[in-house]
């Protein structure tokens, strides 16, 4: 090894800058001997990161009573309302070579949720993966996801009226297997205690899913994803969840420009009762972002009507235009205007102009 | 749904062994880097010994690449990932090294070489960082592949990890480590004489990229279309660098060429400067196809608009 260092610092040597160092600026600290990492890593202290949403809403019509939802609205129709969605606290570090944990704490006018809390294997054999804690059940492309990774301002109905008001979780545990194949291929199987309703009980819930990636050429990539749902509803009462997803996500590699395309549909039907009919919902969206600081999107979704509200029973369509303005990296504004269409003719129109802003450490950004 | 489910997962392992075919045929090492540049090294050090897959192309900014799930799939068999470091790649990597189930590839791996801990870096911030400053990296800047003295020690240090995870090649990685260097050396000689007569002349950039470049050959900065790191140029900053172009005698705003161009064309046409694209790292164009290669057309682009 004594050989490679003495090369590398003959090396070094050889290449001692021409200038005198006049064309540094002056203020600059002397060069570090190593690629040091930032102070936080140095002390231990994990990443922290807050992302804070608010909203502007405005309706022509009466949301809470026709069309509750845990999306913003404004609760007085053709009111302006100013909203405070949520702070989330992201907290994210290593925990030893054989984990990692994530947690994220949501602050909202009720109160402070814990989001998610769990922890991920990193290096267990044959391609396998375990998340235990607090976890947003793997099922479909959208549940998993948080509000700060929605290219829309608010989620698509079919997931708060047929999985659960804000999103499927529960605590337990999933293990995920990386087939090894030479394209994307994982099946996920998750069992956890969850609730379904606002202050539900929990229940036995178990999820699978299967997601897979392929490469279509070099820009294109088409990601599949099959998920199922089983829930114990206890007196012999089962609820079962089928979900089908597909998303298509252009991006040529030279620029910073794509097109993503997203297709869900969400099925549930009970067992054990008199009626076995299954409902269902969906949504197709697709979001251009078309320069770094400018997106455009699309979408279209369908849900039954919730029993909660007014509306009569029957389907729910909504369909949405949303503009993104991204000053930089950690900044969004974005004007979402939706029209929705329900049963006996009601409709209306909504608008909701978010914002959002995130702190701290840089997170990834989803695909 | 139970049978749904009994099914898709009979699928998945039916189809495990025609996969597993083409992995099992070939010994070398399988290397994988985030950036074409690094696998360029890699392929200079590793010859036939390695396999080298980069994660991002060089026509692509590696500030934002997508952390796409196909990318895991390349990790998830590597025998080594050779990152840059510095939260260069922080926006896609991790949640890809996570995903791998690659355990000695994370951070402080036996596995993972991170390239930035092999150079001495320019530009880390001093005081409190935060991001007023923009998209700063807070470790210092890690664009240091465009200096060939820091990349022979990259070079160096991936040379000594091959040897660790493959001993029976150490040999061969020495040899052809010194064979590089000693074409560096040579393309630098040739280099450093064709720009001496432009020592001090200054050019502007878009993105703090050149730091190290300049270093090495003694020209020098008069500042970024960017305010700030990351942060695009509005007009009133434009119109301040017409002034400053003008005052020290600016001849070339160098762009990579995964950047609009448009707000370099802006400056060099109020002052009589031309705009010069480069590639943004090996493969960044057809004639950068390795190490060398690439950073004699920055040398030949940037000389040939001072002259």
């Amino acid at each position: 090894m004594r050989r490679f260092a003495a090369a590398a610092t003959a090396a070094a040597l050889c290449f001692l800058p021409a200038g005198s160092g006049a064309q540094q600026d002056p203020s600059a600290p002397p060069a570090a001997p190593t690629g040091a990492s930032p102070t936080a890593r140095l002390l231990l202290l994990p990443d922290l990161a807050a992302v804070g949403s608010f909203a502007l809403a405005w309706n022509d019509w009466d949301v809470e009573a026709l069309s509750p939802r845990a999306g913003p609205y404004a609760p007085t129709p053709e009111e302006p309302a100013f909203l405070f969605e949520e702070v989330e606290l992201a907290i994210q570090a290593v925990v030893d070579p054989y984990a990692r944990a994530d947690v994220f704490v949501a602050l909202t006018p009720e109160g402070a949720e814990v989001e998610e809390a769990f922890l991920t294997t990193l290096g267990l054999p044959a391609g396998l993966q375990v998340k235990a804690g607090k976890i947003r059940s793997p099922f479909g492309r959208q549940n998993p996801l948080h509000p700060h990774s929605w290219d829309f301002v608010d989620a698509p109905l079919a997931v708060g009226r047929l999985l659960a008001p804000d999103a499927l979780s529960g605590t337990g545990l999933s293990v995920g297997w990386l087939a090894p194949l030479p394209w994307y291929a994982e099946v996920v199987v998750a069992g956890q205690s969850a609730a379904v309703e606002e202050d539900g009980e929990d229940a036995l819930l178990g999820v699978a899913r299967l997601v897979q990636y392929f490469s279509l050429g070099d820009a294109t990539t088409l990601g599949v994803g099959f998920s199922g749902g089983l829930r114990d509803e206890g007196t012999g009462l089962h609820r079962d969840l089928f979900g089908a997803d597909v998303y298509l996500r252009i991006r040529p590699p030279a620029g910073r420009a794509y097109l993503a395309l997203t297709g869900e549909a969400i099925g549930r039907r009970f067992r054990g009762t008199g009626s076995g009919d299954a409902e269902w919902g969906g949504y197709a969206q697709a979001f251009w972002r078309a320069r770094p600081r400018w997106g455009l999107g699309a979408r279209w979704d369908t849900a039954p009507t919730s029993d909660e509200g007014s509306a009569q029973p029957g389907r729910e369509n909504r369909w949405a235009a949303l503009a993104g303005w991204f000053p930089s990296e950690y900044q969004r504004l974005r004007l979402q205007i939706s029209y929705d269409r329900l049963p006996g003719g009601e409709e209306g129109v909504s608008a909701l102009l978010g914002l959002e802003f995130s702190i701290g450490a840089h997170g990834a950004h989803p695909f | 749904m139970r049978s749904t489910l009994a099914a898709a997962v009979l699928a998945a392992f039916a189809l495990v062994p025609t996969a597993l075919a083409p992995t099992a045929a070939s010994a070398a090492v399988n290397v994988v880097t985030t950036t074409e540049g690094l696998a360029s090294l890699v392929r200079e050090v590793g010859g036939d010994r390695v396999k080298v897959q980069p994660l991002a192309r060089g026509v692509a900014d590696p500030h934002f690449v997508d952390a796409n799930p196909m990318l895991a799939v390349k990790l998830r068999s590597a025998d080594l990932l050779v990152d840059v470091g510095l939260d260069l790649e922080v926006g896609w990597l991790p949640p890809l090294v996570t995903q791998s189930r690659n355990a000695e590839i994370q951070p402080g791996g036996r596995r993972r070489l991170t390239a930035a801990g092999a150079v001495a870096l320019l530009d880390a911030p001093t005081g409190p960082v935060d991001r007023s400053r923009g998209d700063v990296h807070p470790g210092g800047n890690p664009h240091f592949l465009t200096d060939p003295g820091r990349a022979v020690q990259v070079a160096a240090a991936i040379a000594e990890r091959l040897a660790a995870l493959d001993p029976a090649g150490k040999a061969t990685y020495e040899a052809r480590l010194a064979d590089f260097r000693s074409r560096a050396l040579a393309a630098v000689a040739g280099w450093r004489a064709r720009l001496a007569p432009l020592k001090g002349r200054k050019i502007l950039t878009h993105h703090r990229t050149l730091s190290y470049f300049l270093e090495w050959t003694g020209l020098a900065s008069a500042g970024e279309l960017e305010p700030k790191p990351g942060i695009p140029p509005p007009p009133a900053h434009l119109a301040e660098l017409v002034e400053v172009a003008r005052r020290e005698g600016v001849k070339a705003i160098v762009v990579e060429n995964y950047y609009d161009r448009r707000s370099a064309t802006a400056v060099a046409q109020g002052a009589g400067a031309t705009v010069v694209q480069i590639p943004g790292d090996v493969g960044g164009e057809a004639g950068a196809k390795d190490y060398l290669a690439y950073l004699g057309l920055v040398v030949d682009r940037i000389e040939g608009a001072l002259r």
